[in-house]
C-alpha cells in the first residue's frame, strides 16, 4: 500500500492520524498501532512519513504501476528549517537531496491584530491588508475604469 | 496492609503451589514469545531484516561499539526516552517500574519470605506500591491517552484486542490490591476467595496471551532499537543524513 | 459501545469553510478587517496539511513581479484569457493579479523561501507568471498565518450543507457538518460564510484504478465540496462544463512546469519527431485564429497530443537527457517533485528511470474540475467595485448570488491561472469584502430554522443508519442489496462521467444523446445515494464526498450539455458540435439549481474584455 507503518517502530503515538489530509491513516484494533486503511485514497503525500516521530512509516509506490525494490525515504527537520530525500532505485542506485523548508522560526508569523487596525475610510477602498506598501511599487493599487471593459459580441 | 499478602494464601494454597505457578507463568512467557517468533515467522523476518542491514553497511563498527550502543539502547529504554509525549512517556515509566516492582516483590515474598513476620514491611509496602503504580499510569493511558481514544475517536471505555495485554495487567493489578484489601480485613471470607480468584485470573490471562498480546514486544522492541543504532551507525540506514545545514536565518 | 452524538452549536461572525490557501487567506485578511469579529475557519482534515498544497509546491504560478516592471495585471488577463479560448472573467482576473504580488510578498516575510536569480537578485523566473520556491512546507507556513488570525480552527469537521435564513429565502445563515473523529453534529451559525473548500477530482475514472487511484493529479481529498454547498442553495455556477484534462508524466502526473520553462526540454512522439505543428491546420478548422495565439491554449496543445496517439505514433516523451546534463538541471528536476509531487520520484525509482539517460514518458490525465489552474469552472461571483461592469455588481466582491455567500479559490468560476497566490489572494478580497458585509448587517442575527437542523441530521446520519440495519441482511462482506458503499458508488459516478461526458475511455469526446444518457444514470445513482452505507465515520466522510461529487457532476454534465461548441478541444469535444462557435458561443454559461424543484435553469451570460 501507499504508505505504511513499520511494526517495531510504530508506537502508536497517533501524530498521523493527526495529519493525514485524506482521512486515511487510522489505529489498528489489533496492535493499537497506525495502518493506511484505504491506499486508493493515498496521495504519496508524505505527510504522515514526516510527522511520525519515529520515522516509522514509508511509502512503497502503487502496486499498479510502481515495480518493488525502491525507496524515498525522508527526514524533515523543522528545527533547521531544512527537509531532506534519500531515493533509491529498483537497480539500487541513489540520489541524495537537500531542501530549505522555512527561513523563519516556527511560529514567528505576526498576527494581524499586531498591526495598526485600518482606519474608517480604508474600509472602502480596493486596497487589503498591508496594502499598498507590501505590494513595493510607485503609484498605488492598479486599478481599471469601468470604460476600459468592452462587453464581447453576445 | 504492609502485611505480606502471600502468607494467607498458604491457608489453603500449598506454598510450593504458588512457586510452580509462578514458574509457570514464567514459561508461559518464554513458550509465548517463542512461538511468536517461530510460528509467525517473525524470527526469520528478523533475521533477514538483520542481514539485509549487515550487508547494506557501509563501515563496520569498532571494538567496544556494538556493546556501547547496547548500553545506549538499554540506557533509553530505562527512562522510557523511545517516547516522543511527555504523557505517553510518563505513563509508561510508572506502569514499566510499577510492573517490575510489583513482580520482584511477589518474588520475594514469594520465594524468599513465606510468612508475615519474615516479611519486611519495605516488601510489601513497594509490593502496593507498584501495584498502585501500574494503575496512576495504566488507566491515565487507557481513558486518556490511547491513540484510538485520544486521536481516533474511540469512547474512552472502548476495549478491543489491542487491549489485551494492558487491559489484563490492570485487571490483575486492581484486583491485587482489591484481594490485598479485602484479605487484610476480612480474612478467610468469600469475598476475599473471589477476590483472590480475580486476581489470579486476569494475572493468568495476561501471562498466558503472550502470543496474542504486546506482551512479547517488550523484547521485540528494545531488539529493533539496538539494531537501528547499530544501523545509524554503520551507515547502512535507509533514512537521509541530517542535514548540516540550518537555514532559518531570519528571526 | 458508541457515545451518544452531541450537538454542537458554535456562532461566529464569518465562516470560513474549507482551510487550504483561500481559506486561510480569507482567515488572515477577516482578521485584520474585523479585529473584534468571531472568525471561524472549518476543515474537514487538518489545515496543517489540507488542500492541494498538502505535500507542498515548487513554484508560485501567479506573481506578477509589478516591483522590478516584469509584468502589470493586465499583461496577466490576457495571458489567461488567451489560455481559456476568450471566456474569463476578466474583472476578477484583474483583481487577484494587482493584488497577488503582496500576498507573495507576505509569504517570503513569513518565511517561505525563495530562490533568487543569481544575476538580478530578482526571485528566480520559472517562467513569465511564474517564480521558484522551496515550497515543502507552503502550507504549514501558510496555516500558522490562519492560526494565528483565527478565534477557532475546527479541525476534522465535514461541512455536509450550508444552512440559510429562515426569514431570507436568498440569504445565507450558516453551515452544518459533522466531527469525523466522535460523530458530533455540529451547527455553525455565521453572518457571513466564505466558502473555500475544495473542486473536484475523482469525478471521472482515473487512468489508474487499483491502489494508483490516489495518485490523482488533483488532490483525492478535493471531493468538489467547493460546488456541492453553493449549488445546493442555489448559487448560480458558471462554465462548470470547463474541465482540465493536463499533459503530465506517465502515472505519477508529475509537474512539468518547471522542465519545459526553467530546464527547457521539449517533447517528441514514440519515433522521436517533433509533432505539434503538424496539426496546425486541423487545430485551425476547429478553432480558427486561436491556434495563433502566443503561447499556445494549453487545450490545444493537449488536442495535437492526442491526434498523435490517435494516429498511432505514440508515447508522448519529454527530452531530458541533453538538460539533465546540467547538475543543477539535474537537482532542479527532481526536487521539483520532491517539493510537490513525490509520487512521480517514487515511480522513476521504481521503473529505473533516470532522466539523464532516458526520456520519461508523458500521458493526458483524465478529466478534473476546478477553478484555480488552466481552467476556470465555479460559482458565480459578484466583482470588484472600483471598474467591474454593471452586469458583474450586485453586492460585494467575490459574492455569489445568495446574499452573504462569498467564495474564493477552486470554489470561485471565471478566474483562471490564480493557482496558490491567486487563490490566497482571492481569500483576502472574499474576506474584505465579508467583514464589510456584516458591519453593513449591523446587529442583525441570521435565524437558523431548528426543524431544518433536525431534518439535516437526520440526513446526514442517514448512511450509519443504513449500514447498521442494512447488514442484518447479509453473512459478511461488501455486497448488499439493499446499501451502497461509498467506493461503490464513486466508482459508478467514475464509471458514468467517463463513458458519457467524455474521460478517457472516450478520449473527451461526448455528444447531446450521450449527455443526456448520462444524466439518466446520475438521476439514478442521486436517489440510491438515499441507501449510501457507512460503516463508520470514516465511511461517512466518504459518503458525504460522494454526494458532493455527484451534485457537481450533475451541474457539469449539464453545462456540458448546454454549449453547443466546442470550445477547447483537447479538454473535451461535443461531437455534434466540433468547431468553435464564437457567434453563437462567446459567453458563460450559467446554471442554477431549486432543490425544491430539483429543477436547473440555464442561461448564457456575455463576456466583457479588457480594451486591448
Amino acid at each position: 500500500m501507499p504508505t505504511f507503518a513499520d511494526m517495531t517502530r510504530c508506537d502508536g503515538c497517533g501524530e498521523c492520524v493527526d495529519i493525514c489530509p485524506s482521512d486515511i491513516m487510522h489505529i489498528d484494533p489489533v496492535y493499537r498501532r497506525s495502518y493506511n486503511v484505504e491506499p486508493n485514497m493515498c496521495w504519496e503525500c508524505y505527510s504522515c512519513v514526516k510527522y511520525c516521530p519515529q520515522h516509522a512509516i514509508d511509502v512503497r509506490g502503487y502496486a499498479d504501476f510502481a515495480p518493488l525494490g525502491h525507496k524515498v525515504r525522508v527526514l524533515r527537520e523543522p528545527e533547521k528549517g531544512a527537509v531532506s530525500w534519500k531515493i533509491k532505485f529498483r537497480d539500487g542506485r541513489e540520489k541524495n537531496f537537500v531542501s530549505p523548508i522555512r527561513t523563519t522560526p516556527w511560529g514567528s508569523i505576526k498576527s494581524p491584530v499586531e498591526y495598526d487596525p485600518p482606519r474608517p475610510e480604508d474600509f472602502a477602498k480596493q486596497e487589503l491588508a498591508h496594502e499598498p506598501d507590501a505590494l513595493n511599487i510607485r503609484g498605488g493599487l492598479p486599478t481599471l475604469r469601468p470604460d476600459q471593459l468592452k462587453r464581447g459580441p453576445l | 496492609m504492609d502485611a505480606n499478602p502471600f502468607a494467607a494464601v498458604a491457608e489453603f494454597w500449598s506454598p510450593l503451589a504458588m512457586k510452580v505457578y509462578i514458574v509457570l507463568m514464567v514459561v508461559a512467557v518464554v513458550v509465548g514469545t517463542l512461538f511468536d517468533v517461530s510460528h509467525k515467522g517473525s524470527g526469520i523476518y528478523f533475521t533477514q531484516r538483520r542481514e539485509k542491514s549487515r550487508s547494506a553497511a557501509r563501515r563496520q563498527l569498532a571494538g567496544g561499539e556494538a556493546f556501547s550502543l547496547a548500553l545506549a539502547t538499554i540506557a533509553e529504554a530505562a527512562v522510557s526516552g523511545e517516547f516522543d509525549k511527555t504523557p505517553r512517556r510518563i505513563s509508561h515509566l510508572l506502569t514499566m517500574y510499577g510492573f517490575l516492582l510489583n513482580m520482584i516483590t511477589t518474588i520475594l515474598m514469594v520465594f524468599v519470605y513465606p510468612t508475615v513476620a519474615a516479611t519486611p514491611t519495605i516488601v510489601s509496602m513497594l509490593w502496593v506500591l507498584g501495584a498502585v503504580m501500574v494503575l496512576a499510569g495504566g488507566l491515565w493511558f487507557f481513558f486518556f491517552l490511547r491513540a484510538n481514544v485520544a486521536h481516533d475517536g474511540d469512547p474512552p471505555w472502548h476495549l478491543g484486542r489491542a487491549d489485551l495485554f494492558v487491559g489484563s495487567l490492570l485487571a490483575s493489578m486492581a484486583f491485587a490490591l482489591v484481594w490485598h484489601f479485602v484479605q487484610s480485613g476480612s480474612p478467610g471470607t468469600l469475598a476475599a476467595y473471589i477476590a483472590f480468584g480475580l486476581y489470579m485470573f486476569f494475572t493468568t490471562l495476561l501471562f498466558v496471551t503472550v502470543p496474542w498480546s504486546k506482551f512479547a514486544h517488550m523484547f521485540f522492541k528494545p531488539t529493533v532499537a539496538y539494531q537501528r543504532r547499530i544501523e545509524e551507525a554503520t551507515g547502512s540506514s535507509d533514512l537521509p543524513q541530517p542535514s548540516t545545514q540550518n537555514f532559518i536565518v531570519r528571526s | 459501545m458508541a457515545r451518544s452524538r452531541k450537538t454542537i452549536r458554535v456562532d461566529a461572525d464569518i465562516l470560513v469553510v474549507g482551510g487550504g490557501m483561500a481559506g486561510c487567506g480569507a482567515t488572515y485578511e477577516s482578521r485584520y478587517w474585523g479585529r473584534d469579529l468571531k472568525i471561524v475557519c472549518v476543515e474537514k482534515a487538518n489545515i496543517e496539511r489540507s488542500g492541494a498544497v498538502a505535500q507542498g509546491l515548487y513554484a508560485i504560478n501567479c506573481y506578477m513581479g509589478m516591483q522590478w516592471g516584469e509584468n502589470q495585471p493586465e499583461d496577466h488577463v490576457r495571458y489567461a484569457r488567451n489560455d481559456l479560448m476568450g471566456l474569463v472573467r476578466e474583472d476578477l482576473g484583474y483583481d487577484i493579479a494587482r493584488h497577488v504580488d503582496s500576498t507573495v510578498h507576505k509569504f517570503e516575510e513569513w518565511g517561505l523561501p525563495f530562490m533568487r536569480d543569481p544575476k538580478t537578485g530578482r526571485y528566480q523566473r520559472e517562467g513569465k507568471w511564474q517564480i521558484m520556491i522551496h515550497g515543502e512546507s507552503y502550507k504549514p507556513i501558510v496555516a500558522e498565518a490562519a492560526r494565528k488570525a483565527a478565534t477557532e480552527v475546527y479541525n476534522r469537521i465535514m461541512v455536509t450543507h450550508l444552512l440559510m435564513d429562515a426569514t431570507n429565502p436568498n440569504r445565507v445563515a450558516g453551515a452544518v457538518g459533522f466531527n469525523v473523529r466522535t460523530g458530533d453534529f455540529y451547527v455553525f451559525r455565521a453572518r457571513a460564510v466564505i466558502v473555500a473548500a475544495g473542486g473536484a477530482s475523482h469525478i471521472f475514472k482515473p487512468r489508474a484504478v487499483g491502489e494508483g487511484m490516489g495518485r490523482t493529479w488533483y488532490a483525492p481529498w478535493s471531493s468538489a465540496s467547493a460546488y456541492a454547498l453553493p449549488i445546493q442553495v442555489g448559487a448560480k455556477m458558471t462554465q462548470m462544463e470547463n474541465r482540465i484534462v493536463l499533459t503530465r508524466f506517465k502515472d505519477g502526473y508529475g509537474p512539468v512546469g518547471a522542465y519545459f520553462l526553467h530546464l527547457k526540454t521539449y517533447t517528441q512522439n514514440g519515433l522521436g519527431e517533433e509533432y505539434e505543428k503538424r496539426w496546425y491546420d486541423d487545430t485551425k478548422a476547429l478553432v480558427g485564429d486561436y491556434i495563433d495565439r502566443h503561447p499556445v491554449p494549453t487545450c490545444l496543445r493537449n488536442h495535437a497530443i492526442l491526434k498523435e496517439l490517435a494516429a498511432g505514433r505514440g508515447p508522448i516523451r519529454m527530452v531530458t537527457k541533453e538538460a539533465f546534463q546540467d547538475p543543477h538541471k539535474e537537482t532542479v528536476g527532481w526536487e521539483n517533485f520532491l517539493g510537490m509531487t513525490i509520487g512521480q520520484a517514487v515511480v522513476w525509482a521504481s521503473q529505473n528511470i533516470d532522466p539523464k539517460y532516458v526520456n520519461p514518458e508523458l500521458t493526458t490525465s483524465e478529466p478534473y474540475v476546478m477553478g484555480s489552474h488552466a481552467t476556470c469552472s465555479g460559482a458565480w461571483a459578484s466583482g470588484p467595485e472600483d471598474y467591474a461592469p454593471a452586469e458583474y455588481q450586485w453586492g460585494y466582491n467575490r459574492m455569489m448570488t445568495v446574499d452573504g455567500l462569498f467564495g474564493a479559490g477552486d470554489t470561485i468560476g471565471g478566474t483562471a491561472h490564480k493557482f496558490s497566490s491567486g487563490s490566497f489572494t482571492e481569500g483576502r478580497i472574499a474576506a474584505k469584502a465579508a467583514v464589510r458585509y456584516v458591519m453593513d448587517l449591523g446587529n442583525a442575527q441570521p435565524r437558523v430554522g431548528e426543524q431544518e437542523c433536525r431534518d439535516l441530521e437526520q440526513v446526514i446520519y442517514q448512511p450509519l443508519e443504513n449500514y447498521r440495519v442494512g447488514s442484518n441482511e447479509i453473512v459478511a462482506g461488501t455486497v448488499s442489496p439493499s446499501y451502497l458503499l461509498p467506493i461503490s458508488g464513486l466508482q459508478r459516478l467514475e464509471k458514468i462521467m467517463d463513458e458519457y461526458v467524455g474521460g478517457i475511455s472516450t478520449n473527451y469526446m461526448t455528444n447531446g444523446v450521450l449527455l443526456g444518457r448520462g444524466l439518466e444514470l446520475l438521476a439514478m445513482l442521486k436517489e440510491d445515494c438515499a441507501h449510501l452505507g457507512a460503516k463508520d465515520l470514516h465511511q461517512l466522510q466518504r459518503a458525504w464526498e460522494l454526494q458532493h461529487r455527484l451534485l457537481a457532476s450533475e451541474s457539469v454534465t449539464r453545462h456540458t450539455l448546454f454549449r453547443e461548441e466546442t470550445r477547447w478541444p483537447g479538454y473535451y469535444y461535443r461531437g455534434d458540435h466540433m468547431k468553435l462557435d464564437d457567434e453563437n458561443w462567446h459567453c458563460f454559461t450559467l446554471s442554477r439549481y431549486d432543490r425544491n424543484t430539483g429543477k436547473w435553469d440555464m442561461e448564457k451570460a456575455p463576456v466583457y474584455h479588457i480594451i486591448d
